[in-house]
């Protein structure tokens, strides 16, 4: 069994709107060309994607950065924003605390988390008031594509 | 790599007129060109026909492959299939003369596509408004009309080849029509040769691929792009004005061969044409090919799923933007949004007749476009992770100035050709340089 690996970290600007997504549309075709399946590239580029958007919205400066091996891929995004004051509240669908100009671009419906927990295998998040959060994503390369 | 002079089914190379310019190499979007030993050479199985090449080639080295003009001296039963993006390379010139222009050009049957356009148009709309209902099919819709769009689906995002409306497009609706009604017309059609000519600004329309594009078998014999034919029919344009048969310009006797352009023909080859005909509500025109890339990318990560349907054309502007066009697409629509004003505004075939042909499944395409995939080979095969990590590596060696010098689009593209041995790193000019003067 191969020990290959390989991991890649993008930066991510806080209010880019133009440049966002990006990071994911990058990640999406790397993982084309290892030929995975495309039923988990779609579900780690949806991750990517909404965490991009956070950091956009709501996070500093941040960045993405990927990992992967023969059997799993990881995704982290950390900045150093705001951070999240009640993570579980955070974790609602529906839940947003995004201004009314993204949420008037059709951004910031407060689906971002509750997606990219429910398209992960492990979802951690790690926040605190002022420094900044940190979201750890997981997904398992199988053949179906889980 | 393949034989140069017919480097794939959609682009013609002239070795002589090559310069090696790299501008071809440089703009294409699936990176299918690379130089090598002073010339473009295609890599076939990439080549979605798009004809970007075509357009920035300042020497002619590559080119459609249209049909002869010659041809149709010799062709016993000729029909010309009109594009509306013709009608706007003549501003001020009414359609009429237009159709007339080409009789005398020597076609026995000219047929204007208008009514099978709104055909099209209603159909979709049905199409659109029964998925609303029972979502067989993942929203956004994508139009299948431009088939590059189609083309650049199944190569680079298969996923969503799902989204591609299944509808058959309006030139096949009209070849199978037309070929249904000369068989009354022309007893004797077995024994004589019958060329369909689709007259068009599209570079692609004659490409080998037309069994998969929703049309089961070639309607369309000959193609003919607008510029071809568009000094000789200048000529008899301005030789002939005002002498008009009666009954049409067809040659055919049925009312709907005989439409003349309404607005919704007329501003069919502008971008967004096609979809400001529908009733549909939630729909997005785009056009140009970056911006095609751009949304389809975002598509595949799930956005835009409130859109219903979404017109891409990847030529800038829509089809008045086309390769083939004869006039600058500006002042082409101009010359639409001109003629529009002067014609009425509703549309004229039933609503209640398109029905009726639906449920018979009229619209319905047999082929499915999941077998276009397959004339991309076993796409690009697949890399490993190690290679990826080589690739990095590589990448910081490279300039990353994408000069092209090196005869490959960019540095990215040159070290997966290194990786992949299809290149050496000392084809990079940039690295030899620096590797001499260490």
């Amino acid at each position: 069994m191969s020990s290959s690996s390989l991991k890649k970290t993008f930066q991510v600007n806080k209010k880019d709107f133009i440049h966002a997504g990006e990071a994911s549309i990058h990640i999406k075709n790397l993982l084309k060309s290892l030929n995975m399946n495309s039923a988990i590239i779609r579900r780690i580029a949806i991750c990517g994607y909404e965490g991009e958007m956070n950091v956009v919205m709501h996070g500093g400066e941040g960045c993405l950065t990927l990992e992967i091996d023969t059997e799993k891929v990881m995704l982290d995004i950390s900045d150093n924003g705001p951070g999240i004051e009640n993570i579980d509240l955070a974790m609602q669908e529906g839940f947003s605390t995004a201004l009314d100009k993204y949420r008037e671009m059709g951004f910031g419906a407060g689906m971002g988390l509750p997606n990219m927990k429910k398209n992960s295998d492990i979802f951690k998040i790690e926040s605190e008031k002022g420094k900044g959060t940190k979201v750890q994503m997981t997904f398992f390369i199988t053949e179906k594509g889980g | 790599m393949c034989d140069p002079k017919t480097p794939s089914g959609y682009v013609q190379f002239n070795e002589d007129l090559c310069t090696g310019c790299a501008a071809c190499v440089r703009c294409c979007p699936t990176q299918a060109i690379r130089i090598r030993e002073g010339m473009s050479v295609h890599l076939t199985d990439r080549c979605i026909g798009c004809g970007e090449c075509i357009r920035v080639c300042g020497t002619g080295a590559m080119s459609a492959p249209t049909s002869e003009l010659e041809s149709l001296k010799r062709d016993q039963i000729s029909v010309a299939l009109v594009s509306p993006v013709l009608y706007s390379q003549f501003p001020g010139e009414k359609p009429e003369n237009i159709l007339q222009g080409l009789r005398e050009m020597g076609f026995c049957y000219v047929v204007d596509m208008s009514y099978f356009l709104e055909m099209f148009q209603c159909a979709a709309e049905e199409f659109i408004a029964r998925n609303r209902e029972n979502k067989t099919y993942p929203h956004p819709l994508i139009s299948p009309i431009c088939p590059v769009v189609v083309r650049l689906i199944a190569f680079q995002f298969p996923d969503l080849l799902s989204h591609v409306m299944p509808v058959i497009r309006p030139v096949a609706l009209m070849s199978r029509e037309i070929r249904r009604q000369l068989v009354p017309r022309e007893p004797d059609m077995t024994n004589k040769t019958v060329a369909l000519y689709y007259i068009n600004p599209c570079p692609t329309k004659f490409a080998p691929d037309r069994p998969y594009f929703h049309h089961e078998q070639p309607y369309v014999d000959r193609v003919l792009g607008i510029n071809d034919i568009y000094a000789e029919l200048y000529r008899h344009l301005s030789q002939s004005q005002g002498k008009i048969a009666k009954n049409g310009v067809s040659g055919f006797s049925q009312e709907y061969f005989n439409y003349c352009p309404g607005p919704r023909s007329l501003i069919w080859g502008m971008s967004g044409g096609e979809i400001a005909g529908m009733d549909t509500e939630h729909t997005l025109a785009v056009s140009g090919l970056r911006e095609t890339v751009t949304y389809l990318e975002k598509i595949e990560m799930g956005l835009f799923s409130d859109i219903e349907y979404i017109e891409f054309r990847t030529c800038p502007e829509g089809c008045l933007g086309g390769t083939l066009t004869a006039i600058d697409r500006y002042l082409s629509k101009n010359a639409v949004q001109k003629a529009v004003l002067k014609v009425g505004a509703e549309r004229r075939v039933s609503r209640r007749e398109i029905l009726q042909l639906y449920e018979k499944d009229w619209f319905i395409p047999k082929s499915s476009l999941a077998r276009m995939t397959g004339l991309f080979g076993i796409q690009k095969p697949p890399l490993s992770i190690d290679s990826l990590s080589e690739i990095d590596r590589l990448m910081n060696l490279l300039p990353g100035k994408n000069c092209a010098a090196c005869g490959t689009p960019n540095c990215r593209t040159f070290a997966e050709d290194v990786v992949r041995k299809k290149a050496a790193l000392s084809d990079c000019p940039v690295f030899c340089t620096r590797q001499r003067k260490k």
